[in-house]
Formats: C-alpha cells, sequence, structure tokens
C-alpha cells in the first residue's frame, strides 16, 4: 500500500482538481456548450474517483490486486446515464438553436407530429 | 405484484413507441392496473406489516435492497392515481390541445421513475431512478413547443448538476464504508468530516433538484412553460422524488448531532420558501407563474417540517410532513388543470383572462378555490389536517410562540394569493368571454383531485396513525 501511496495521491488530486475545473465552468460559463462540456468534466471526475477508490479497497486487505467489482459497475451505470443525459442535452441545445433562429425569421418550419 | 408495478409501465411505454396509435389507451390501461395493485399492495403492507426485497437473490450488501412500507406504499397510490387522474385529462382535451404523442410513453415512464425511487433503500439506484426522473420530465416540459425548450434546457443543466452532486456524495460514501444500501449505512454510521461533507453535498444536489429555497429558481420557468397535464405531474410529483430521498438521508442516515445541526437551516430554508414563494405569487401577473411560485411557498412547509422534525424527533411532525406532501400534490393537481383549462378556453396566459370566470365557467373555478383552500389549509381540507399536526407536534414542545405564529403568517400570505384569483373570478361586471363553449369533462377531472384532497380529512385517523408508525 505505502509504495502505492503517492501515485494514488496523485490520481485523487487529478480527480479533485477534474470536479474543481467542471464546477468552475459550469458556474461561470454562460455558453451553454460550455456548461454541458463542465459537467462532462465533473463526470469524468467523479468516475476517475470511483476507480481510484476501487483500486485502494482491494489493496488494503488482499495481496493480489484485484479492484472492487461493485465499483467498476457503478462507474459502468454512471457512464451509460452520462452519455445518455449529454445526448439528450446536446438534442435539445440543438432545438434551442433551431428554434431561436426561427424566431428571427418567422416561418412555419416547426415540426409537428403527425396526427395519429 | 411490486415487480409487476415496474414492468407494467414500462412494457407498455415500449408498446407505445412501437405502436403510437394505441398509445393513449394503453397509457389509461396501465394507470389503471398500477392504481389497483398499489391499493393492493397498500392494503397488504398496512395488514403484514413492511416488506423487504434483495434484487435478483444476491446476498445483501451486494444486493439493491428495497423495501415497501406504509409509506411508501401511499406514495405509489398516489402517482399512480395521479398519473390515472392526468392521462384522463389530456385524453379528454386531446382534439384541442395538440398535445404530442410523445407525453403517453414519457408520463408513463414518470410513473415507472417514481414508483421505482419510493421503493428503493439504495442510495446508487436512487441516484439511477433520480436520474431517469430529471431526465423524463425535462423531456415533458420541452413538449409544448419551441417556447419551453429554454426552461426546459435549464432545468436539464441545474437537474443534471444535482444528480452529479449527489452521486458525489454516493461515491464518498461508499469509499468510507463499502456499502451503498441505507439501513446497512445506518448501523455503520460515524459523525464525522468525511459523512459531514458527503450529507452535505447529496443535501445540495437533492435540494437543487426539489426546487428547496434558495435553489428554487429554475421552478416557476419550467413548471410554468409546460403544457397543463405536464405541469400538473411535475408540481405534484415529481418534485416530491428528491425530497423522499431527503428525508431518508437526514431521518435515517445522519447522527443525532448532525440532524440537531442541520435542523435550524431546513427551518429558515422553509420559512424563507414560505415568504418569499407567496410573496411572488402575489406579484406575478401569470396565471400558471402564481401556481407554480405557490409550490415553491408548499414546499416550503415540507421543509419547514422536516428541520422541526430533526430538531424535536416528534413522530407527529413527522407525519404532518408526509401529509402535506399528499394534500399539496392532490390539490396543485387540480389547480394546474383548473387554471390550464380556463386559460385554453378563455385564451390567454394572464390573471387577468380570469376576470369572471366564476361565471363563464363555474366549475374550473370551483376546483381551483376547493383545491385553493387546502393550500390555505381550511378544516376540513388535507392541508388543515397537516397544518394541525405540525402545530400540534411542537406545541407538545413545550412553549413555542415563534413557530406557530410564522404558521399563522404563511397561511395569510397563502390566503391573499388564492384569493387574488377568485376575487377576479367573481369580478362579473365585464367577464372575460370564451373563445368557445367550455367543456364540461375536463373541468370535472380538475375537480376531481381538489375533492378528494378534502376527502382527506375522512380518513385523518387511519392516515396520522399509519404515518406516525412509520416514524418510528
Amino acid at each position: 500500500m505505502t509504495e502505492l501511496s503517492g501515485s494514488l495521491l496523485l490520481f485523487l488530486l487529478t480527480a479533485a482538481s477534474l470536479v474543481a475545473i467542471g464546477v468552475y465552468g459550469f458556474i461561470i460559463g454562460p455558453e451553454p456548450l460550455r456548461r454541458i462540456l463542465a459537467l462532462n468534466i465533473i463526470s469524468a471526475g467523479i468516475f476517475m474517483l470511483m476507480v481510484v477508490l476501487a483500486y485502494r479497497t482491494s489493496g488494503s486487505g488482499a495481496t493480489e490486486l484485484a479492484a472492487d467489482p461493485v465499483l467498476q459497475a457503478l462507474v459502468l451505470t454512471g457512464l451509460v446515464v452520462a452519455v445518455s443525459a449529454t445526448a439528450f442535452a446536446l438534442a435539445l441545445l440543438a432545438r434551442l438553436e433551431q428554434s431561436s433562429s426561427e424566431m428571427s425569421a418567422p416561418l412555419q418550419l416547426k415540426q409537428t407530429e403527425p396526427e395519429q | 405484484m411490486m415487480i409487476l408495478l415496474l414492468v407494467l409501465p414500462l412494457l407498455s411505454a415500449l408498446l407505445m413507441l412501437l405502436w403510437p396509435r394505441i398509445a393513449p389507451l394503453l397509457a389509461l390501461f396501465s394507470a389503471a392496473a398500477s392504481s389497483l395493485l398499489a391499493l393492493q399492495l397498500l392494503l397488504q403492507v398496512a395488514e403484514q406489516g413492511t416488506r423487504y426485497w434483495l434484487l435478483a437473490g444476491w446476498p445483501s450488501g451486494l444486493a439493491i435492497a428495497w423495501q415497501a412500507d406504509t409509506l411508501s406504499c401511499l406514495l405509489i397510490l398516489l402517482s399512480t392515481v395521479l398519473q390515472l387522474l392526468v392521462g384522463l385529462y389530456a385524453f379528454a382535451t386531446r382534439s384541442r390541445d395538440k398535445l404530442s404523442q410523445g407525453f403517453w410513453p414519457l408520463s408513463t415512464l414518470l410513473q415507472l421513475s417514481l414508483t421505482a425511487l419510493w421503493l428503493s433503500r439504495d442510495l446508487f439506484n436512487l441516484y439511477v431512478c433520480l436520474e431517469l426522473l430529471g431526465l423524463v420530465a425535462v423531456a415533458l416540459v420541452s413538449l409544448s413547443g419551441r417556447k419551453a425548450i429554454k426552461p426546459a434546457f435549464n432545468y436539464l443543466l441545474l437537474s443534471l448538476f444535482g444528480s452529479l452532486c449527489y452521486l458525489l456524495g454516493v461515491v464518498l460514501l461508499y469509499g468510507a464504508y463499502g456499502l451503498l444500501d441505507i439501513a446497512g449505512l445506518a448501523s455503520q454510521w460515524q459523525a464525522g468530516w468525511l459523512s459531514n461533507s458527503a450529507l452535505l453535498l447529496m443535501s445540495l444536489g437533492l435540494m437543487l433538484k426539489a426546487a428547496i429555497w434558495p435553489l428554487h429558481a429554475w421552478l416557476p420557468a419550467a413548471h410554468a412553460a409546460a403544457p397543463a397535464p405536464v405541469s400538473a405531474l411535475l408540481s405534484a410529483l415529481v418534485v416530491k422524488g428528491p425530497l423522499f430521498i431527503l428525508c431518508l438521508l437526514w431521518l435515517q442516515l445522519a447522527s443525532t448531532s448532525q440532524a440537531q445541526a442541520m435542523a435550524p437551516l431546513f427551518a429558515a430554508a422553509g420559512l424563507a420558501a414560505l415568504l418569499f414563494g407567496g410573496w411572488s405569487a402575489l406579484r406575478t401577473p401569470f396565471a400558471k407563474n402564481l401556481v407554480a411560485y405557490s409550490t415553491v411557498a408548499q414546499l416550503g412547509y415540507a421543509t419547514l417540517a422536516l428541520g422541526l422534525m430533526l430538531k424535536f424527533d416528534q413522530p407527529l411532525i413527522f407525519a404532518a410532513l408526509w401529509l402535506f406532501v399528499l394534500a399539496h400534490a392532490l390539490a396543485k393537481a387540480a389547480c394546474f388543470l383548473a387554471i390550464g383549462e380556463m386559460s385554453a378556453t378563455l385564451g390567454g396566459k394572464r390573471l387577468t383572462i380570469l376576470k369572471g370566470a366564476s361565471q363563464t365557467m363555474p366549475l374550473a373555478m370551483f376546483a381551483f378555490a376547493v383545491a385553493g383552500g387546502s393550500l390555505i389549509g381550511l378544516p376540513p381540507s388535507g392541508g388543515f389536517l397537516a397544518k394541525w399536526a405540525l402545530l400540534q407536534g411542537v406545541w407538545l414542545q413545550g412553549e413555542q410562540l415563534f413557530w406557530p405564529l410564522a404558521l399563522v403568517f404563511a397561511t395569510l400570505l397563502s390566503a391573499a394569493y388564492v384569493f387574488r384569483v377568485v376575487v377576479l373570478a367573481f369580478d362579473r361586471a365585464e367577464p372575460v368571454a370564451p373563445d368557445f363553449a367550455p367543456q364540461l369533462l375536463p373541468q370535472w377531472l380538475a375537480l376531481l383531485p381538489a375533492l378528494a384532497v378534502w376527502a382527506m380529512a375522512l380518513f385523518s385517523e387511519p392516515l396520522l396513525l399509519l404515518l406516525r408508525l412509520e416514524a418510528l
């Protein structure tokens, strides 16, 4: 454990600074795309923290280095959630851009679902 | 039966996507069947006691823990019944309000995520439910066209930020204890800087998602922009999900010293929400914004009750907290449906279009006034029941003058914004003429939850008993 703690500390610091950068970008940035990216950076930081914690939990007790499977499963689930949320946010942003360009030139281009 | 409560909405939502033609019927069928199942589950749990599940047969510690107690069952019943009612309203007005086809699968998914949230007792599983709930809610807001995109986008960003804060807290706790289920965590809980910061991070995220003052600024825009049935669902149910998790965290996990430290903050936030939410509701020129600000104010009661519960640890206050949630859900659904119906028929979003509405649309106006009575807390409504339980709980703690006085003041403020609408509606000199003949069925559907909230008074004894037992 002791010979690892240096690199572990580095990983932990990286994760923490990723979260901090993301939070800063989210609060400061007025640009919508930038805020979506900031959210992604926060989640990258959190996932990195999870991966590092998985390493640490197993390293303390056992002799072999098997990472904690529960945290890895959580990271996978979290990634799926983050990817779909980002996709949704980007789609919404595209709609926003489209509708704001329509507002300036009012045309009946709005998509309406066909009546079933 | 619990499995069916989840599989039924999921399957029907998927079928709706494949087969949009029968989507409304499928949605109504699934909501009706789920309501029956939820009622049966409630009766079973009330008779035989709390039920526990470890999903997929894993040993405890690895498995996701689920639990059905009376509170969870009551909330499931509430969500399925409101789902059915709002679905019926949307179906009754489908030819007039061009509600997008997306409403049906999305609202069914909303019911699914809420049911899972009420049952789950696993921190990470709660995160997944919360995220699903947030995404579905945003998609529902964006249904009402281009004007709603901007509020929906802001709602999405804040909701994602809130979930990430919550997730970071969960990860910290898992790093410290190696556990995710709440019962297991509670048995090993130690107050320290790690658990303090985890609790604060999770609370920050949840308060943002539950629109608890001072993190409520996104709510009025998002709820007012959505179509009427969606605003009813959002205000009645969606904000209660994070509130439920917040209560789980502070009442079951936090140690006494942590709870005592947090209690004044929650109580102050609740009081501020009551004052500022009520004041904004009194000032806004738009009808739907008034109802949305009233949601902010009414959530203040729940936050205040949570703070007082942490401080005094009195089961009656816990019962009051959930009575507020139940009464507010029913009353707010009625308010939004009634206001939506009136602004669709009278043609406009401003409050001034309601001039003379007691003459042109008496039923919808009656629904609003009856629901408003419960928001104020007039006896014998559900709102009165909740407020009475809260006052009684506070009074049992000895000479407390500040909280009863604050509650009276908040009551006056809510009476002021409800009467602002009612007075306008009784101004019959030059009523605003409806654009078309008012439809009767949607107005009746708006009246139903309003009547239900007054009927809560009839079941006050068993409700109080059940909820008080839950707090022990």
